[in-house]
């Protein structure tokens, strides 16, 4: 087996390399990416399964150097944006079962809230990350998100809202997702958010930034 | 009513002033703060996409900037509100300790109009949300540098009434409900700059300001006032912090 080639996948994971005419990063210009990387591992017969566990292992160095301040959100993109290149190839074999996504995750700004940059970034870094996500969009009614819910067993949803107004809206959301089902999980985000308001409106997490959702599903799916 | 921003005066009646692109002070190093980044240490590739950006955003950004301005009793000022117009708004001291020393209190709004917006939107849905988040970042800077702009023209304008000015002080921001935008919108022509709310108070466009000035004898415009304010957590502060400290830097040099 290749292992040099699985490490190199890792790499550009970490680095954002997605492929070799992009110019992304400067230290490994003219360098094939994670596109090129994967076609031809796949060809050489590596497993799928250990393709993504490399770039999980990149996703998750990338994502610590994130929490460590030593990188920032385009960082975080241009990693996904890698991954995405990755998970291009390997569509085939979730489709066929061979290799399976960490989860499912719905996620969408709650009703009456327009924003949509937050929910985006986090919806790219979470897919990045292996998870299946299913964007609802913007101004997301509860009924939307129940019926998410309902289609989707097992699913884990974020919510995210900006305004303060819609906090509220927020909170009828998480209620009424948890008396419906009780177990599923619900993280909540934005920037009126804090931990204090996710307890206050029985959330079961909240994350301040893209890779606060990522640790946070990523322990919820080990449990 | 549109004014050249020289001729502002205290006016009783909404202002509308003039203002174009070649106004606003676009400052490249403050949007890599913005994305996080040390002063002058944003990956030289994403600043080449805040250059790309800027460059043309001199062709989608429509900025409008206008207020009104009212009288207020000072007698009736609590530490946690002020009224305007017989409307209260609940706030915190922060706004309140400066708004009780003004004599009067301009409403405003500005906005630098929907396309950045709609880029932004566009190149997430086709699936470069990188771009589409500097596009974003970048937007929020020249909504921000349109209202410094219509900030400076009061202060000026005030001063030749020896009058000063305080801070700007927006809903959502020192314990200031967003649901007062509709009491101040409400003061306000219709459709103001072009700017609307939707029913949960966002304004439309989105990259809009609002917010109040105090304007009187005996006010003063801080530098940075994050440091008074007591809401936790706040996404905003560590970045108004950077920016401030970099001003100042640029100042004493």
């Amino acid at each position: 087996m290749n292992e040099a080639l699985i490490t190199q996948i890792g790499i550009c994971i970490e680095k954002g390399k997605v492929n070799k005419a992009s110019p992304y990063p400067g230290d490994m210009i003219g360098q094939e990416g994670s596109d090129e990387l994967t076609r031809q591992a796949l060809s050489e017969g590596i497993g799928p399964d250990l393709i993504l566990q490399a770039c999980n292992s990149g996703m998750q160095r990338i994502g610590e150097r994130f929490s460590r301040n030593e990188v920032f959100v385009p960082e975080l993109l241009m990693a996904a944006k890698s991954m995405n290149a990755v998970m291009a190839h390997l569509k085939p074999y979730f489709q066929t079962g061979t290799v399976k996504a960490k989860g499912k995750f719905v996620i969408g700004t709650v009703a009456g809230d327009l924003h949509d940059i937050g929910k985006n970034l986090v919806s790219m870094v979470v897919e990045g990350n292996g998870w299946e996500v299913i964007d609802l969009g913007v101004d997301v009614k509860t009924a939307k998100f129940v019926d998410s819910v309902k289609a989707n067993p097992g699913c884990i949803v974020g919510l995210s809202a900006l305004l303060t107004t819609t906090m509220a809206n927020m909170a009828k959301t998480v209620q009424e997702i948890k008396n419906q089902f009780p177990d599923t999980v619900v993280i909540v985000g934005g920037a009126p958010l804090s931990t204090k308001a996710a307890e206050q409106m029985k959330a079961d997490g909240y994350a301040s930034d893209p890779q606060g959702a990522v640790a946070f599903l990523n322990k919820v799916s080990r449990n | 009513m549109s004014v050249s921003a020289s001729a502002i005066k205290i006016e009783k009646e909404a202002v509308e002033v003039k203002i174009s692109f070649e106004d606003l002070l676009i400052d490249k190093n403050e949007i890599g703060i913005s994305l996080g980044y040390s002063a002058g240490k944003t990956p030289s590739y994403f600043m080449n996409m805040v250059d790309d950006v800027v460059k043309k955003l001199s062709s989608l950004c429509q900025p409008k900037a206008g207020y009104k301005i009212f009288d207020i009793d000072k007698s009736i000022i609590k530490p946690y509100g002020i009224y305007i117009e017989n409307a209260f708004y609940k706030m915190e001291k922060i706004i309140t300790s400066q708004i009780k020393k003004s004599d009067k209190v301009a409403v405003f709004v500005c906005t630098i109009g929907p396309a950045m917006e709609m880029w932004s939107k566009e190149l997430f849905k086709q699936g470069d949300s990188i771009l589409g988040y500097i596009v974003d970042t970048v937007a929020s800077a020249a909504v921000e540098s349109t209202a410094d702009y219509l900030h400076n023209q009061i202060e000026n304008s005030v001063q030749e009434e020896e009058m000063k000015i305080t801070n700007r002080y927006s809903p959502g921001y020192c314990n200031w409900s967003v649901s007062d935008q509709h009491l101040l919108f409400s003061l306000l022509p219709k459709n103001f700059c072009g700017i609307s709310l939707t029913g949960s108070a966002l304004m439309m466009p989105v990259k809009s300001v609002s917010g109040i000035i105090g304007i009187g004898k005996n006010v003063k415009r801080m530098k940075y006032i994050c440091g008074k304010c007591t809401v936790p957590n706040c996404a905003y502060r560590p970045y108004y912090l950077a920016i401030n400290k970099r001003r100042l830097a640029k100042n004493n040099n």
